[in-house]
């Protein structure tokens, strides 16, 4: 298994920059060291360096925009992978320290509480406050791993919510979890439902900013470019896109479209570009999100790279190409 | 310090060596001088007894420088045999010294780098037993109890997704190289001015507005509504049904509401309070009812007269017709009466 830390501090060198907000670091640091154990004495220098980690240990994002602010996760066509975004992106934020209250706006599809393993702690859902049979803070769901993080769903599959007023609900939930008195959340995350009917637009009534997620593929591009259309006619002017389940190796091959492609297309921001990635499945399985895994995955990574883009209100300036790896000569065996 | 294991195992194979060479000793000894005593068995001893033995067999020998130079030849022979002897009894560690110079060090570095793993674990091991077991800290590392209440969490470390060891950067900062794949960096190439293009070509493409007016199917359309805004609900539609169930005001207070018992509940728990006071203020007034069976124990009596017979048979006919049909709303009170004239019959 990959360990995160190079037990040998070397020589800083440049992180991977794809933010071009990432404020530079000094290089005259003195490691800390458990009180347990002795340094122990420099290596020759050939990975990124502990000392460099250990620098960037507790950074946080800088907070941009007004608070709280909602964001909607949308995407137009089912399956590409808003559910999964909504649920890693939000406990990213969590975990950098911001109070988020994640909201599963899919009416009849509940999907988002068997993400997060919350499947047996939702009792009430927002159908329930309305009805006057629960406040709101008896329908949050806090998790017990993260605190700051609380989620609330819609309702339970077999109940309905009326459709005139579904939108104006959701404003009704924003404006109470603005005055409750813990304090407003940071941030109030939407996991849409798929499609442009009455789910979609109660789910994007409260909104200030999107986040589009899509694939490299032409179905999924335009249904993108109808919802980015319809979002815009709606006032929602701040949408970035999130490129999921991107094949580097196919778009090596040209049988996939590249992330430029997409964004040619489409004409917006992109947040992230989130690798292919089995954990996926494997962590939906297990109601534990990817980004908790240590050590964390390719895409695990990546989402939490597009969360603090989310904060910080970036977008990506570069983006990966797969290349063939170097062929190692007869030295590289000495390390040259 | 290192071949003393050597030294053990060497003296063993080096003792028929040792053996042989008495007895070759002893050998010579008899072949060159047979006339002369053998007294021990040690190669050392058995040269200088020899030699004794020589010089007190014979004193007035004419020959006796010959007999002197011989026994110098012999002292000699005994001083190199004793050498000899001394060597052949420190073998182990000569041969070993000779053999096994070069490898001293790796060994020794073995042992001590098994001394340090050794010490080591046996720290860690010492440190995780000072841990007390099934302590409140095991209840926050299972998700119990919430950490950041607690003064004994440690803080929770967040490692920098921007700076990650498994994420090498080349030299010249354009490739990267990550999970055993080399990457390139490509810029992003959207400008300002395409994303304005783009976004003109949706407002031309996707004319929308927001529906603000809900309408069943077959109903009719009010005159001051835009009908781009009005949105049909089909019958069979599964939110149809709930259009008017919930009362937008009071669903908005509910939602707003912060402290006590939410709407429904309370109302319902006022209904059923009420309800359960119906019940039993209506018990009560059935308790107090009189029975007109009753009454006739406190009617006065009256002389008897034709007419009043008539009207008195009349009267008990009505009676038992009414005592016929018994009522089944309250049996309470016809036990109450069977119990109060079973009374009276015993009374009396």
């Amino acid at each position: 298994m990959l360990s995160l830390h190079n037990p040998f501090p070397t020589t800083p060198k440049p992180s991977i920059n794809l933010n071009n907000s990432t404020p530079p670091f000094s290089t005259t640091f003195k490691p800390h060291f458990p009180n347990t154990l002795k340094p122990p004495k420099p290596h020759k220098p050939h990975f990124t360096t502990r000392t460099q980690s250990l620098l960037q240990y507790n950074r946080k994002p800088q907070l941009a925009g007004e608070t709280p602010r909602v964001v909607v996760i949308t995407s137009g066509k089912g399956g590409v992978g808003k559910t999964t975004t909504t649920a890693n992106v939000g406990l990213s934020l969590a975990r950098l320290g911001f109070s988020v209250v994640a909201v599963d706006a899919d009416v009849g599809l509940r999907n988002l509480d068997l993400l997060l393993g919350l499947e047996n702690r939702v009792n009430y859902t927002l159908v329930e406050v309305l009805n006057g049979d629960c406040r709101l803070d008896q329908a949050l769901v806090r998790d017990k791993r993260w605190s700051n993080f609380e989620l609330l769903c819609i309702s339970k599959p077999r109940s309905k919510l009326p459709i005139g007023f579904g939108g104006k609900a959701l404003v009704w939930l924003v404006d109470a979890l603005k005055s409750r008195q813990e304090g407003s959340p940071d941030f109030i995350i939407i996991d849409c439902p798929a499609g442009i009917d009455a789910g979609f637009i109660t789910a994007i009534t409260p909104a200030n900013e999107a986040v589009l997620v899509t694939t490299p593929d032409i179905t999924s591009l335009r249904d993108a470019d109808r919802v980015t259309g319809l979002l815009e006619c709606d006032g929602i002017r701040d949408i970035k896109m999130i490129v999921n389940r991107v094949r580097t190796d196919m778009i090596k091959g040209e049988d996939m479209m590249s992330v430029l492609d997409v964004q040619e297309m489409l004409g917006l921001s992109l947040l992230g570009v989130i690798p292919e990635d089995s954990e996926v499945i494997r962590s939906t399985n297990r109601g534990y999100p990817l980004v908790l895994n240590k050590p964390p995955t390719l895409a695990g990574l990546a989402f939490e790279q597009a969360a603090w883009r989310l904060v910080e209100q970036d977008s990506m300036k570069a983006v990966m190409m797969e290349e063939e790896p170097k062929k190692r000569g007869f030295f590289s065996f000495f390390g040259g | 310090m290192a071949p003393i294991w050597t030294l053990q195992l060497h003296p063993i194979s080096f003792q028929p060596s040792i053996w042989v060479s008495k007895h070759q000793t002893h050998l010579n000894f008899m072949k060159l001088r047979p006339e002369f005593r053998f007294i021990s068995s040690s190669s050392k001893q058995l040269n200088r007894k020899f030699v004794l033995g020589a010089n007190s067999g014979s004193p007035s020998d004419p020959d006796e420088p010959a007999v002197k130079t011989q026994t110098i030849t012999v002292a000699v022979k005994d001083q190199l045999s004793k050498l000899h002897g001394t060597i052949n009894s420190f073998p182990p560690l000569v041969f070993v010294m000779n053999r096994y110079g070069g490898r001293n060090l790796a060994i020794g570095l073995c042992i001590a780098i098994a001394l340090l793993v050794i010490a080591v674990r046996v720290y860690a091991a010492r440190k995780l037993r000072y841990r007390t077991p099934g302590s409140v800290a095991d209840l926050v590392r299972r998700g119990q109890l919430r950490s950041d209440r607690r003064g004994i969490s440690r803080p929770l470390m967040y490692e920098d997704p921007f700076n990650n060891p498994m994420v090498k950067v080349g030299k010249s900062n354009s490739t990267v190289e990550m999970c055993g794949k080399v990457y390139r960096l490509a810029p992003v190439t959207l400008t300002e001015e395409e994303q304005a293009i783009h976004q003109k070509r949706r407002s031309r493409a996707y004319q929308w507005k927001r529906p603000t007016v809900f309408l069943k199917e077959g109903e009719s359309v009010p005159a001051d509504v835009d009908p781009d805004t009005i949105r049909w609900i089909p019958a069979n539609h599964p939110f149809a049904t709930t259009a008017s169930d919930i009362d937008e005001d009071l669903a908005q207070n509910n939602v707003y509401q912060k402290h006590g018992v939410p709407f429904r509940i309370k109302a319902e728990h006022e209904a059923m309070q009420r309800k359960l006071e119906a019940l039993q203020s209506e018990q009560k007034l059935n308790n107090l009812m009189i029975d007109p069976r009753n009454a006739k124990d406190f009617e006065r009596p009256f002389k008897e007269h034709p007419r009043s017979r008539e009207q008195v048979e009349q009267s008990s006919f009505n009676n038992q017709t009414s005592d016929s049909m018994p009522p089944t709303s309250d049996p309470a009170p016809i036990s109450v009466e069977s119990n109060s004239s079973s009374e009276e019959t015993q009374k009396l």
